[in-house]
């Protein structure tokens, strides 16, 4: 079906300031932990190939990026031909969990992919090695309340996760990878995202003999 | 003029309203930058430059009475710095800095100027003795500034380290003393090998010295001196106690990044991790008992700086920036270097719409077009392989700019090993914003022409997104490894055997910022202009407000080949240069 030799699966890892992005992906791709990560500037990146369904090999491209929301601004750049979306919150820190949906709108805002309505997005809370009573009060009410009403009520899969101990973070990417996979094979019969068709939203420069104004 | 009933509630210890405070500093502030804005343009000259020195170091009974500018305004009359300036500026001047400050009333722990070994604050590594600090360095698993030696996120070990470190220590042990004659020369004694507070005036030979590196002990004073630091603090006294007293209780959108932030800046370094040193792994995480002073002073600064640049607040990297510096100077100082940095060197990159990155890196990326097509031919194209448009950088950045932002945003810090990263500090405090560029050129091109990049690219054929994908790996990471600071230096610099980025001039960067920032908002003035259009209209906007120039011209925009373009002046030197080159290439 895929007439790419290889096939890569971008992936983005979003969420607010310090919910453990950065973890996330380091204990994915190196399975390790640290105590030490400094703030993302920007945006990382890291590959990993696996080996999905019947063996299919596949490179996940996981971009990691800064949380801070000022930093959106410079998503343009790599948000575009993503294939799938990790958002991600600190089940310890509710004003993550409510931000949820609008680092998934400006995604949608920002990637111009051909399929907004059922892009695949899933949801990562993390953290849950720290202790209870740290944890946001009834989280799974909550948690179901934004999937229905901020999030237009489509179920995105949901894990828990601690980067730290390991737990769950192999299970939440594999199925990452399956939904970018699947999402990727839409686009081949779509004949890819429709570069131009985005380009004509922000103004198609190239074609139009653009000048200086001055 | 400044409402002197404010300056005397704050001199009496008054409890202000939280409104009045901010009056009188925004008061100051603008007191202070109006006549800074004909000041700095001297700033920059070198003859100027230790004047203000002269003002500190002259007749200043005691150390640390310097603060107290009131008490001796007429200093100023011989203050070449005020010379030009109205009267009236120096009043101004005088009367702010007649605000006493009795130390009783500063609640941070802000050091004396003059004596930083008397700071009893013995976590803050200002100094580096030298005998102490080299010899028992090979025995300490961090390094002279309180690093850790090994890092895995350098891919560095402590014995690799450390067998770089002793060659690197000849070469800074034989750099200072050159920088000790060259001081000599200049008729500048270093008593009892304190760290000098000025510096030789700006030459060639300085300049040159400054590329082979300063001497690890006096970075924070010679940044500060060639920076123009004392020419803002001059200006400013006073308003840095008064903003960390006005933001001491302060709570924001800010605040709340800064302080997810401040254990996340230097978690491998002594002083900012105090795990490090006392129980390693085994306490938990993130507790604040065990805060270190720089961190407090990192979160005064950071507080500090948002409250008085509310266009840019916070933003992240920000904590990069000024925790660096705080391993080098007092937290005063390290405010107003981050407050020069954001204002001259690098402005608008920190601010809330990132605006100045996406202006820097569009500027970049023609560089690199222009400088090193053949890095170009892989990353100025899309991931089909079509060669971007001559108007993408502009409004969209490919995404090799995606690695190359965080060198702007953070200047190399985490970006490069850390003395690498100090070596680049050295440079672009004394040469301005031109350094990120030159460097980051270079950068590109020993990533490019690495012997690994090429090796994993010929095995890459066939796909663009492939290469460029692979290329972007290794900008990330390849950058992290050079520990060899010379390398880099010389391969900027360096004339013969080096890439010559030296030749990039401050003017043409700027003409260059300056074209791209216009042609910036000209596009986001279209484009919220059509916001609401269909996609024909839309495009019948965008055609109808085009002048007919042809595709030609706009190329050579972006090709720095001709002299003159509308809104942009080229200097003639470069114009001459290019005329050249262009001829020969036909």
């Amino acid at each position: 079906m895929s007439g790419r030799k290889k096939t890569l699966l971008k992936v983005i890892i979003l969420g607010d300031s310090g919910v453990g992005k950065t973890s996330l992906m380091q204990q994915f791709v190196n399975n390790k932990f640290s105590h030490q990560y400094k703030a993302t500037i920007g945006a990382d990146f890291l590959t990993k190939e696996i080996s999905i369904d019947n063996n299919k090999q596949v490179t996940l491209q996981i971009w990691d990026t800064a949380g801070q929301e000022r930093f959106q601004s410079l998503g343009v750049a790599f948000y575009r031909g993503a294939d799938c979306c990790v958002l991600c919150f600190d089940v310890t820190n509710e004003k993550s969990l409510n931000n949820l949906s609008s680092w998934k709108d400006e995604f949608l805002v920002q990637s111009n992919v051909s399929n907004p309505q059922d892009f695949p997005f899933i949801i990562i809370g993390n953290k849950i090695d720290v202790d209870d009573s740290k944890k946001i009060p009834s989280l799974q009410k909550k948690l179901s309340n934004i999937t229905s009403n901020q999030l237009g009520g489509l179920n995105y899969p949901v894990f828990e996760t601690s980067a730290k101990d390991a737990i769950n973070v192999e299970q939440a990417f594999e199925v990452v990878a399956k939904m970018a996979l699947q999402q990727e094979e839409l686009n081949d019969i779509n004949g890819g995202v429709d570069d131009d068709y985005n380009d004509a939203i922000n103004i198609h420069l190239e074609s139009d003999n653009y000048g200086c104004a001055c | 003029m400044i409402d002197m009933s404010n300056v005397t509630g704050i001199a009496e210890g008054k409890s202000l309203t939280a409104m009045g405070n901010k009056d009188h500093v925004d008061h100051l502030k603008d007191e202070g930058d109006i006549p800074l804005r004909h000041h700095e343009r001297t700033g920059s000259n070198q003859t100027n430059n230790y004047s203000v020195l002269d003002f500190y170091e002259m007749d200043s009974p005691n150390p640390g009475a310097e603060r107290q500018f009131g008490n001796t305004p007429k200093r100023f009359d011989n203050d070449p710095v005020s010379e030009g300036e109205t009267s009236g500026d120096v009043t101004d001047d005088e009367q702010e800095h007649e605000v006493p400050i009795s130390p009783a009333n500063i609640s941070n722990n802000i050091p004396s100027q003059h004596s930083p070994k008397d700071r009893d604050d013995t976590d803050v590594p200002l100094q580096f003795d030298e005998e102490l600090g080299f010899s028992s360095i090979t025995g300490s698993e961090f390094d002279i500034y309180g690093f850790k030696k090994s890092s895995s996120y350098h891919g560095i070990s402590r014995e690799e380290y450390d067998k770089w470190f002793l060659e690197y220590h000849k070469y800074t042990q034989k750099n200072r003393k050159k920088w000790h004659l060259l001081m000599k020369n200049n008729g500048l004694s270093i008593l009892d090998n304190n760290t000098p507070k000025r510096f030789p005036p700006r030459s060639n030979k300085v300049k040159k010295m400054i590329r082979k590196g300063l001497p690890p002990e006096w970075r924070g004073s010679a940044w500060f001196f060639y920076a123009g630091g004392y020419e803002k603090l001059n200006k400013h006294v006073g308003v840095y106690e008064q903003i960390v007293r006005d933001t001491k209780n302060i709570q924001n959108k800010d605040t709340e990044v800064i302080e997810r932030d401040l254990n996340r800046t230097f978690p491998d370094n002594k002083y900012f991790n105090d795990l490090l040193r006392l129980k390693p792994q085994t306490t938990e995480y993130g507790k604040n008992e065990g805060e270190t002073q720089i961190i407090k002073a990192l979160r005064r600064v950071l507080v500090a700086f948002a409250h008085y640049q509310p266009h840019i607040g916070y933003c992240q990297s920000l904590n990069f920036l000024a925790g660096l510096l705080l391993l080098f100077m007092e937290e005063e100082k390290a405010f107003w270097l981050l407050v020069i940095l954001t204002e001259r060197i690098i402005p608008n990159v920190h601010s809330a719409d990132l605006e100045g990155v996406h202006t820097d890196q569009g500027v970049l990326m023609l560089c690199i077009k222009e400088y090193i097509p053949s890095l170009w031919s892989v990353i100025g194209r899309n991931y089909d392989g079509e060669a971007l448009g001559e108007d993408a950088v502009i409004s969209k950045l490919p995404p090799a700019s995606l690695v190359t932002s965080s060198w702007f945003m953070s200047i190399f810090v985490t970006v490069l090993p850390v003395e690498t990263a100090l070596r680049v500090w050295d440079i672009l405090w004394y040469e301005g914003s031109k350094t990120i560029f030159r460097i980051s050129l270079t950068i590109c091109k020993l990533c490019f022409e690495h012997p690994e990049f090429q090796d994993i690219r010929s095995r890459s054929i066939g796909s663009s997104e492939t290469e460029q994908i692979e290329l972007y790996q290794f900008m990330q990471n390849y950058p992290k490894t050079l520990q060899d600071c010379n390398l880099l230096i010389s391969s900027c610099y360096k004339k013969i055997g080096g890439y010559g980025f030296g030749s990039l001039s401050q003017d043409e960067i700027n003409q260059c910022r300056h074209y791209i920032s216009k042609q910036r908002s000209k596009l986001q003035n279209k484009q919220l202009l059509s916001a609401n259009l269909s996609r024909e209209e839309r495009n019948s906007l965008i055609s109808s407000s085009l002048p007919a120039s042809n595709q030609e011209d706009y190329s050579d925009v972006y090709e720095f080949h001709k002299p003159i373009m509308s809104g942009v002046r080229w200097n003639r030197n470069l114009s001459t240069k290019m005329k050249r080159k262009f001829s020969k290439k036909n």
